[in-house]
């Protein structure tokens, strides 16, 4: 048994690949920038494919932390008196006040058994008594401890416009431990969420959308744009033709009309639709490298030799405009992300995939970027897929160098 | 190439520099913005659309007969000295002697003829009531009436009035016809096509055509026009364009004062810079509609259930901030309206469905509903309550709203799929029935309490009646209802409240149709949009918040800027 | 092909001299690939129309919905103002219409919009048009040539930190859409940092100026247009950049530039006329097919700096549903987009002698 070539084969294939894995990244590791970029795609893959596992998607509204600024997090306010009083674990047995619908009560659940909690109702951010009557009752010893959020704190305590309860706030209330809850690295968004586990969750589909729809954009303008350019005659004015239609129609009104008719909510189906909606660029863009390619002397030369159409298209012209596909390729990927912004606005993709398109749509309609502390919503998200594209230009690179050897030589 | 490369950085530097020269206004400038059509497509036809028209703003440019003060529900005469009905039941206004037009001619009775017919070429609703016009004397003009109504009054005296210089002679050959006759549409042509070559003011300011851009365009002060003798700038910079677009501007103090709705967020921003934000009700906002052809959403105690499940302080609050006011009483009015039309005793009896969840769970219990395993609902028929729930998407504060509210209901166990949709494909979707929850306005900014309930019981229940075109049926819901005070058809009576001039009589139909939509919830009215005007202090005077004058929002007339104005009281800050 | 050569030229029919005057059409080069775009812009167009009128709402629906929004009127009273406001024709079919429209076309004539009723189509275009080619075809030409000069050094120098830098700057401002870039550009210079007046900077120029040829309307236009045009280039310079990386890389690789290194020609000779205008050669074409496309492309960043030109006023004509309004923009659109590729095609073989576009067999 142990000699069957099917088990051999089982065991010696993914050896063969992993062998063949280690070959390239060692091959990679030569080209530095190349390999940086493989690092990023690696950790992008990380962090959309492997980190939704272990971070939960924060769906809570809390409403004191909106738009809370990078690094924000609840922290513990107690009377000026007791500072020695700087966990919950030293609170045990007091009194500690929560905000409903913020932060805190979902905060203080595990430690309900050990301290008595006061719920104070939400009302208002800037005047109401919710979070002013918490923090009066703090500097009346009412009760002994506040879970409160630092953004709040600033604006309860620091900005106070009543001059009054200012005076009374700073004089008796001092923060026993700011870095009580977790921070946010990312700020909060809109509705005082975690901006950071939004991200997590928010990569995986569009990049999978985007890489579907890149892909697709590609093969197709790489195949007809080939096709179009060298066959040239009726088929390449077909295809110009085409190809000038696709692009002359608005897509805006095309999809306005589409949204109103279906809805896209796989998203092998979305890939495919904005695969081919974004071609027509791609395939005249390529048509006009293979019409430059094809008349050039090495292709001429196998031309004369008599070799075959297909040793022509797959080894003379290819591989010398690789490059160049690849490039158009990684912007394609690209635009299909920001694609998927369109169709999230038009409704043909759905907003219960929290992308990051969807969080650069609310996040630049619900006007956080001129928020200084909640820019985030939308920039995080923006870098992320611009970050996304250096990764990828990177890593191209360094694949071009790998598969050709003559450019490891050049370089 | 190095040398072009310089050159090319000199010019660029040299447009820099250009960038930096400061522009200065002389003398005292307004600076507000509304959005509007740059020409050709923009033009001084004020009846016909795409006409350059500035909101409220208009009212300095063609200045309102009169204006309603909402804290008291009095008129405020502007151009009209005196108006009233007359014992016959005809509406008699008094146009103010002594002012002019910026082209000269004074302003008289004949301007109010030349507006009221060409509303009547155009088929205005203001002339649904009315069976003719007269000319008393230059200065006063009777309204004849076929029933006297607060409505008809609101309509007649919130009118801007039009220079009959300039629409005098398609008015005067529209009152010789009647709809019946031949050239009566060619006329209306006329009037759709016509263009004035200069825009004509009667109020303090006229707009300069050669100063109109796509940025920006000027008003200059009309010193013979209405209030022109009391103004306290000599110019009006309108600055154009929506929200993103003018909130730079607000920021960067080059703009002073926007009625836009701005996003919480931005809001923050601007409270941080020292703008002050000025909020007014607006009698409207989002609610949660049904489809009453989906079962089990017109049995009303699952509406009821929705109503108790959803926390309408978060849905606010996270959907536009502080002006985002839950609903209290939850009557189909606003909580301002409500309080001002029913007594006491009415406002006790109402259900405010606070927020609880375990009343909402007796609700689904009593109508035999029961939670799976996992917790989730099914009705008695073991369906899933598995609904999608349509939105606006373009709208930043109900897509707030759309989403929280999914995210509400769902812990509560219902199955909610939140989808945007495209702001003009949505009102159709619902007009045709195509949805099955679905966010959209309750209440309309009018002070009439009955016209409130137009948007549930009309516009988007059956408004294809309206439309002529049978779009559909809306929300299906059936507007003959039977609730504790009887059976009534809410239509009808929504309607016969706002005919006559009884406050007494209208008072008592507009509680019956407070309480039985607080019984029935044909749709859930989550919080009601109040204003988020950002007012820089530091550039206008005006007075402190607290002033009565604040409950004029203003959504096309009575704003409380424009009075202010109208009034003279505006001023910059440093006078 | 030529079959119809072989037919007997002793008795011509009207159909045989209308069939040979087509097929000499159809033999001219020239007058085929026109022939093949007036086509094909008479096929986006007829698309357009039916598309545009399975858009929900009409025109109708979205004044009525306006002045609900803004006014707090009845549902019934906007409909009666709004219908009364338009003059459409709402007996005519949609099948009338389009030959109306069509017939208006041949004439050379646009109609008038939908939504101010008696402004000609023609002059709305007229209005808006020139400040879209001016600024996005400035910010187009720009980065194209900082492009092509900053991308040939990218693949000479092959590894070199320029490279890297370069690559880095070129694939992030590409990954930015241009219109994050417009809003950060007035949110961090303009609000913050106070560099500039940004209602100032508003419109395509200053209010009171007559446009013509006087150095006045030419600063003013110049600084109103910085900003728009500065955003294209930054947004797209870095697409020049690494195509013609890419393009120069793959030049480099053929056989004629080491041959004419080889023959000792100046290393100048070879980078600007051997790979210089080789790689450049295919880009060009996408510059030209950019023309077209690019055009509608800057929506939002006009809307942003208020900088309005045919995007805008597209956008607009969608919004408000104007069907005659929009359809000129789109025929302008097409025609732009079909005719700046037939430009493309026919300067090609001008360009580079040895692509013979014109020689198919």
């Amino acid at each position: 048994m142990a000699g069957s070539p099917m088990l051999e084969a089982l065991v010696s294939l993914p050896l063969d690949l992993l062998r063949g894995l280690v070959r390239f990244v060692r091959r990679l590791s030569a080209n530095k920038p190349g390999f940086v970029g493989f690092l990023g795609l690696l950790l992008y893959f990380f962090v959309t494919f492997i980190m939704p596992n272990f971070v939960e998607f924060d769906n809570e509204p809390k409403l004191d932390q909106i738009t809370g600024p990078i690094g924000s997090r609840i922290q513990l306010a107690v009377h000026r008196d007791n500072p020695q009083w700087d966990s919950l674990e030293a609170l045990a047995g007091k009194t500690v006040g929560v905000v409903d619908q913020t932060g805190g009560p979902s905060f203080i659940e595990p430690w309900r058994d050990t301290l008595t909690v006061e719920t104070y109702r939400w009302t208002s951010r800037r005047q109401g008594p919710g979070i002013h009557a918490a923090l009066t009752d703090l500097a009346n010893k009412e009760i002994d401890g506040l879970l409160i959020f630092s953004k709040t704190v600033n604006q309860a305590i620091v900005k106070q416009e009543d001059a009054e309860l200012r005076q009374l706030f700073q004089d008796n209330i001092i923060i026993s431990n700011p870095a009580l809850g977790y921070p946010h690295l990312l700020g909060t968004d809109t509705q005082g969420r975690d901006i950071a586990s939004h991200m997590v969750h928010g990569g995986q589909i569009l990049i999978l959308t985007a890489l579907i729809g890149g892909v697709i954009a590609t093969l197709i303008a790489l195949f007809f744009g080939s096709l179009s350019a060298l066959a040239g005659g009726l088929l390449d004015k077909f295809f110009t033709a085409l190809a000038n239609l696709f692009l002359a129609i608005p897509q805006f009104i095309l999809l306005v009309v589409l949204a109103g008719m279906i809805r896209f909510d796989s998203t092998l189906y979305l890939g495919v639709i904005i695969g081919l909606l974004i071609w027509p660029a791609l395939l005249r863009a390529i048509r006009a490298q293979v019409l430059s390619l094809r008349e050039r002397d090495f292709v001429e030369a196998a031309r004369s030799l008599g070799l075959s159409m297909n040793h022509i298209i797959f080894r003379e012209i290819l591989p010398n405009m690789s490059s160049y596909v690849l490039i158009n390729l990684i912007f394609s990927i690209t635009i299909a992300m920001y694609f998927q912004i369109g169709l999230v606005v038009l409704g043909l993709a759905p907003i219960s995939d929290y992308t990051w398109g969807v969080m650069i749509y609310f996040g630049r309609s619900r006007g956080t970027l001129y928020n200084q502390d909640g820019a985030t919503m939308a920039l995080a998200p923006v870098l992320a897929i611009a970050l996304f594209q250096v990764c990828l230009v990177l890593f191209a690179r360094a694949v071009e160098e790998v598969f050709d050897p003559r450019l490891r030589s050049a370089g | 190439m190095i040398k072009r490369f310089l050159l090319v950085s000199a010019l660029l530097c040299a447009l820099g520099m250009l960038a930096f020269a400061p522009v200065q206004a002389e003398g005292e400038t307004l600076s507000v913005a509304w959005p509007y059509q740059v020409p050709p497509t923009g033009h001084f036809n004020t009846f016909a659309s795409g006409g350059i028209t500035l909101g409220q703003y208009m009212d300095l440019h063609e200045p309102p007969l009169a204006v309603l003060m909402w804290a008291t529900g009095e008129y405020a005469g502007m151009v009209a000295e005196e108006f009233g009905w007359d014992d016959d039941g005809n509406y008699v206004i008094k146009v103010a002697e002594g002012y002019s037009w910026s082209d000269g001619s004074h302003i008289t009775a004949d301007d109010v003829m030349a507006t009221f017919n060409i509303f009547r070429l155009r088929g205005d609703a203001v002339w649904a009531n009315m069976t003719g016009i007269e000319k008393v004397d230059d200065y006063t003009v009777k309204f004849h009436m076929s029933a006297p109504s607060s409505l008809a009054e609101r309509i007649i005296l919130t009118t801007n009035l039009r220079p009959a210089s300039v629409f005098g002679d398609i008015a005067d050959r529209a009152a010789m016809m009647s709809p019946d006759d031949d050239g009566w549409n060619d006329l209306l042509q006329e009037l759709t096509e016509f263009r004035p070559e200069s825009p004509v003011s009667g109020g303090p300011y006229t707009i300069l055509p050669d100063t109109i851009t796509e940025a920006s365009l000027m008003l200059e002060l009309n010193p013979g026009g209405f209030a022109g003798d009391i103004q306290n700038y000599d110019m009006v910079q309108m600055w154009n364009g929506e929200t993103e677009v003018v909130t730079p501007l607000v920021a960067n103090a080059e703009l002073h004062y926007i009625t836009h709705g701005i996003p919480p967020t931005t809001e923050e921003d601007f409270a941080n810079r020292g703008i002050d934000i000025v909020r007014s009700g607006m009698n409207n906002g989002p609610g949660l509609y049904v489809n009453h052809d989906v079962y089990p959403l017109n049995m009303v105690e699952v509406r009821q259930a929705i109503a108790y499940a959803i926390d309408r302080i978060q849905n606010g609050f996270v959907s536009l901030g502080e002006s985002g006011v839950a609903v209290e009483y939850m009557t189909g009015m606003s909580d301002g309206l409500s309080e001002a039309w029913l007594s006491d005793d009415t406002l006790d009896m109402l259900n405010t469905y606070d927020h609880d969840l375990m009343k909402a769970e007796e609700l689904l219990m009593s109508a035999g509903f029961s939670r799976d395993d996992m917790g989730n609902w099914m009705d008695d028929n073991g369906d899933a309550l598995a609904f999608e729930l349509t939105f606006p998407q373009e709208y930043a504060d109900w897509s707030a709203a759309a989403e929280n509210a999914t995210a509400q209901l769902n812990d509560f166990g219902f199955d909610i799929t939140a989808r945007g949709v495209q702001f003009q494909q949505h009102p159709q979707d619902i007009y045709s029935s195509n949805f099955e929850m679905a966010i959209r306005n309750w209440g309309l900014g009018d002070p009439i309490p009955g016209r409130s309930y137009l948007q549930a019981y009309n516009r988007y229940n059956g408004q294809g009646e309206v439309a002529g075109e049978g779009a559909g049926a809306g929300m299906n819901f059936d507007n003959n209802v039977s609730y504790s005070g009887g059976m009534i058809n809410v239509f009808d009576v929504s309607n016969a409240s706002s005919q006559g001039t009884d406050a007494m009589e209208q008072a008592s139909l507009v509680s019956q149709l407070a309480i039985s939509y607080n019984e029935l919830l044909p749709a859930i009215p989550l919080w009601e949009r109040y204003t988020n005007n950002a007012l820089n202090r530091n550039f206008i005077m005006v007075p402190d918040s607290s002033d009565s004058v604040f409950a004029n929002f203003g959504g096309g007339a009575d704003n409380w800027m424009t009075y202010l104005i109208l009034t003279g009281v505006t001023a910059p800050a440093d006078m | 092909m030529a079959h119809h050569q072989q037919q007997s030229r002793a008795h011509l029919t009207l159909s045989d001299r209308l069939y040979d005057i087509a097929s000499n059409v159809y033999n001219n080069y020239t007058a085929r690939v026109f022939l093949i775009a007036i086509i094909t812009i008479w096929a986006v167009m007829t698309f357009t129309f039916a598309l545009v009128r399975l858009m929900p709402g009409n025109p109708l629906d979205v004044l009525i919905e306006q002045i609900l929004t803004a006014e707090g009127v009845s549902y019934q009273e906007a409909y009666d103002r709004v219908a009364a406001s338009f003059n459409i024709d709402s007996d005519a079919t949609t099948l009338d219409q389009y030959f109306q429209w069509l017939g208006d076309l041949l004439r050379l004539d646009l109609g008038t919009s939908i939504t101010s009723p008696g402004t000609k189509v023609i002059d709305e275009i007229a209005r808006f048009l020139p400040w879209t080619v001016f600024a996005v075809g400035t910010g187009l030409l720009i980065s194209f040539v900082l492009g092509i000069f900053a991308g040939m050094p990218m693949a000479y120098y092959r590894g070199s930190k320029l490279d890297h830098i370069l690559s880095f700057f070129s694939s992030f401002s590409t990954g930015v859409p241009n219109y994050i870039w417009g809003l950060l550009i007035i949110i961090v210079p303009g609000i913050a940092w106070r560099w500039f007046d940004i209602g100032a900077l508003r419109g395509t120029y200053d209010a009171g100026l007559t446009p013509g040829l006087n150095a006045e309307f030419i600063l003013s236009a110049l600084e109103h247009a910085a900003l728009p045009v500065f955003t294209y280039v930054i947004a797209i310079l870095g697409t020049w950049m690494l195509s013609m990386k890419s393009s120069t890389t793959g030049v480099l690789n053929e056989d004629y530039v080491n041959v004419a290194e080889a023959r000792g020609l100046k290393e100048r000779t070879v980078i600007s006329s051997y790979v210089g205008r080789n790689a450049a050669l295919p880009l060009f074409t996408q510059l030209t097919i950019s023309i077209g496309f690019v055009l509608s492309s800057g929506v939002v960043v006009e809307e942003i700096f208020v900088y309005w030109g045919i995007g805008h006023h597209l956008f607009q004509s969608i919004t408000v549903r104007d069907y005659t309004s929009l359809q000129g923009v789109v025929l302008l659109l097409t025609a732009a987009i079909v005719f700046s590729n037939l430009f493309a095609d026919l300067t090609y073989g001008l360009l580079d002698p040895r692509v013979r576009v014109s020689g198919e067999k």
